[in-house]
């Protein structure tokens, strides 16, 4: 979707905050924030889907809320989504129901283990052979379906080259539907030259992750 | 059960703006609640978790990475080739770095890292990002101008050198092998991972300094 969360290129952001104080967390909810992101999440999500209810967020609130809040945003409507509570009992902060009975699968003294075990693959063995090898010259697709896609806006209709093929990995256009589709992806360069109007500079490059479906031959 | 229907979280999204407190922290705390309340949630892995990232998930595992590299040939090689397999062999693989790619600055070459379409990270061995790294400042900018963004964070580019920003747009994660600095030889891995910056492995930083503590 052509989001506001788009948002490679756009211009009129100002100058970026360097001197942001290194530290994991700068206030205590965001941390219970990411906490609750890697521990509660609905068993129907899938990652592209949370990403895409993110992107959903009302444009101004995305760009104005701090960056955890759109995390929360995004947990409670996703939740409300799959009806795991209600409108009424967020804004109560209680349920209404009783507690569902279910066995935590992290064990809280060992949640490096945790860590360990969010090693998610999204790599699949499929028939289709790659389209492309390394070194052909491709054209982006020029046009997007209106739902959520990896294809940046800056990224669509230019010419590129095969960098790399990764194999087959889950396509997140499908997966964010509930779709699980794996195509081949690869890794594209494209010259800056050929993405913005302003670059003149022949050694600047920007490097995407594509899968085979955004790509056209040149 | 989730539609996958983005009208319908469109529509949630409305009445969350209209019905929540708008304050950040209470949204959490009302959520927090409300999942311990039903059962969806522990408060002690809650707790678990915010330690975890704050002491032992952090960018000490990413220079540690990088000090290997530095101070073993074979493993910078293993490392470049396969760098799953050479941060699973420090029990650092987890969340976000079972596609790691390791992309190698040079005198010719300098990687930056972004994700222009939200804000995916190597969390299992950098831990959490930076808050600039997912600003609208630094994803609108880095891809278009990474040499001035560069510029803010005092890192200085020759026109000669090239500039490769890694858009990371699927679920491949890139961490930038930074440069070792001269005068390091007799330096032992732990002294060496002492000066690897979380930025320099983002790609924000360039030239590090000799001297433990020391911005360059």
């Amino acid at each position: 979707m052509d989001g506001v969360h788009d948002l490679g290129g756009k211009q009129g952001f100002g100058p970026i905050d360097v001197t942001e104080v290194e530290v994991p967390f700068h206030a205590e909810w965001e941390g219970r924030m990411w906490a609750i992101n890697q521990c509660s999440r609905s068993p129907d999500w899938t990652l592209d889907w949370w990403r895409h209810v993110r992107e959903l967020i009302d444009p101004v609130d995305y760009l104005t809320r701090p960056y955890f809040d759109s995390w929360a945003q995004t947990h409670i409507a996703a939740f409300i989504d799959s009806g795991a509570f209600t409108l009424d009992e967020i804004v109560a902060g209680k349920s209404a129901t009783a507690a569902v009975d279910r066995q935590p699968s992290q064990d809280p003294d060992d949640i490096v283990a945790a860590v360990e075990a969010q090693a998610y693959r999204y790599d699949r063995e499929i028939e289709a052979k790659p389209a492309y090898v390394t070194g052909d010259r491709i054209f982006t697709k020029q046009f997007v379906p209106g739902h959520h896609t990896r294809l940046p806006a800056y990224a669509r209709g230019k010419p590129g080259v095969i960098h790399a093929h990764h194999g087959a990995h889950v396509f997140a256009d499908s997966s964010a539907q509930g779709r699980e589709e794996a195509q081949h992806i690869y890794s594209v360069v494209f010259e800056a030259r050929d993405l913005w109007i302003e670059a003149k500079n022949k050694n600047d490059r920007v490097y995407l992750d594509l899968w085979e479906s955004y790509l056209d031959p040149a | 059960m989730t539609e996958f229907d983005s009208d319908a979280i469109t529509k949630i999204h409305r009445q969350l703006h209209s019905h929540l407190p708008s304050e950040s922290a209470l949204r959490v705390k009302a959520l927090e609640s409300l999942l311990v309340d039903k059962g969806l949630a522990e408060t002690a892995t809650i707790d678990a978790w915010v330690e975890a990232y704050s002491e032992e998930v952090g960018p000490k595992r990413g220079a540690h990475v990088v000090a290997k590299a530095w101070s073993d040939p074979g493993f910078k090689a293993r490392l470049i080739q396969d760098a799953v397999a050479a941060i699973d062999g420090l029990g650092y693989l987890g969340k976000a770095t079972a596609h790691l790619k390791v992309v190698e600055n040079t005198d010719e070459i300098h990687n930056l890292v972004v994700c222009t379409l939200c804000s995916c990270y190597p969390f299992s061995i950098l831990g959490i990002a930076p808050n600039w790294y997912k600003t609208a400042a630094y994803r609108s900018r880095a891809v278009r101008d990474p040499r001035g963004v560069l510029q803010e964070f005092d890192v200085d580019l020759d026109d000669d050198i090239e500039v490769r920003v890694w858009d990371s747009t699927a679920e491949l994660r890139y961490l930038v092998l930074p440069q070792r600095p001269e005068g390091t030889e007799e330096y032992s891995e732990a002294a060496l991972a002492a000066l690897v910056t979380r930025n320099s492995m983002i790609g924000t930083e360039r030239a590090l300094s000799s001297a433990p503590g020391e911005a360059s």
